[in-house]
């Protein structure tokens, strides 16, 4: 899957499960910066990360490796898309 | 837009007093060597000077005892007192005698109720408690029943000085402070691993993570968090408790493990804050929170 496409099925997560108002995706970019609590960012807290755990798996089939470190891959819209881009490049 | 919440690392702390200071630890914490009945008997002398240092914490749990109990006038006054008495002797203990191995620790437990419950939980599951009795003592007990790693989800301490004297890491004892968002999904980890996360569930966290439930007749805020988490990965929460006996020694209380669909995370805090109503009925004077907890945010 494209990055381009991974990053709308994103936004449409955060849509859907997040309820973060349609009107304002386009805002939405690859440096758009996720978690509360760092400059600029969406204000994600602890309760939306685990669902956008969740919604992705079942969006895009694959199960997260929490083994790994995860936190650098929620950063920013981009590096998430570039995390679930390589997975289904691997798939 | 969504509301965003303000959950994690919140900057305001309405449970806060002046007295959380790590110099005050440090000198509960180095009384440990007394003998643990003469330790004891020193925090009930300073628990009963407490209220007069700390007339706005007397206030508030003085009206909750009021909601929780009936009591009024010098009933109401010799609970209030109580209340301060039975959090001097188990400070005392969360920082002394909690910080014992593990092998230790079974001296100070005068009995147990629903502790095979355990047994019969093969995967993950969410240990669930409240701010009563020596809760850190009973997630230290349960995790040696358990044989498993336990992931303690704590607060950001207001400094971090604190933390060395209420926190101590080791045997399957973990504890994971709330300051990153993305702290959840170190949890949903550990719990598909089939480890424990223990969690607090009675202090609303101030942000849209909270919902309202009747709680003694009247609606207060709790966390979602802990019931979000159990239903997202499909893991039963289990209540525990750990309160001071007569005896000065502890029961542990583990009620029935219940599940959460997803969707129906409301119904499950309003199952938990029943039970947490049953357990504060029963050890009124073990309710250590110190603020209104109907109305915590407007401090």
């Amino acid at each position: 899957m494209e990055a381009e496409k991974v990053l709308e099925e994103l936004k449409d997560i955060m849509v859907e499960r997040l309820k973060f108002d349609p009107s304002r995706t386009s805002e939405l970019t690859l440096a758009t910066v996720l978690p509360k609590g760092m400059e600029g960012s969406l204000g994600l807290d602890s309760l939306d990360f685990i669902e956008m755990s969740m919604a992705i798996e079942e969006r895009f089939g694959f199960v997260i490796d929490e083994s790994q470190e995860l936190e650098t891959h929620f950063e920013s819209l981009g590096a998430l898309v570039a995390y679930v881009t390589l997975h289904m490049t691997e798939r | 837009m969504r509301v965003t919440s303000s959950v994690d690392g919140v900057a305001r702390r309405w449970y806060s007093h002046r007295y959380n200071r790590p110099d005050l630890y440090g000198l509960a914490a180095r009384l440990g060597w007394l003998p643990r009945p003469l330790r004891l008997a020193l925090a009930r002398q300073i628990g009963r000077l407490a209220p007069r240092l700390v007339p706005a914490e007397r206030a508030a749990i003085r009206e909750t005892l009021a909601q929780f109990t009936n009591a009024t006038g010098s009933r109401l006054d010799a609970l209030t007192a109580q209340a301060f008495v039975d959090f001097a002797m188990c400070f005392s203990d969360l920082v002394s005698t909690n910080r014992q191995p593990r092998v230790q620790l079974a001296a100070y437990v005068a009995g147990t109720e629903g502790v095979e419950r355990l047994r019969g939980l093969t995967g993950g599951f969410i240990s669930l408690t409240a701010h009563v009795g020596n809760w850190e003592l009973a997630g230290r007990l349960l995790a040696g029943q358990c044989a498993r790693p336990t992931h303690v989800v704590v607060a950001p301490e207001e400094m971090k000085e604190l933390e060395r004297w209420v926190r101590r890491d080791g045997e399957g004892v973990r504890f994971v402070t709330r300051s990153r968002p993305t702290v959840s999904l170190e949890l949903v980890a550990a719990l598909r691993r089939g480890e424990v996360v223990a969690v607090q569930g009675d202090r609303a966290l101030g942000g849209r993570g909270d919902t309202m439930i009747s709680f003694f007749g009247q609606p207060a805020p709790f966390p979602m968090g802990p019931f979000l988490l159990a239903s997202a990965v499909g893991v039963p929460l289990v209540p525990a408790f750990c309160l001071l006996t007569a005896g000065h020694r502890y029961l542990v209380k583990v009620a029935e493990p219940f599940t959460v669909r997803r969707g129906d995370e409301e119904k499950g805090v309003q199952a938990w804050g029943a039970l947490l109503e049953d357990i504060v009925r029963e050890h009124p004077t073990q309710w250590f929170n110190f603020f209104d907890i109907w109305n915590p945010f407007n401090r």
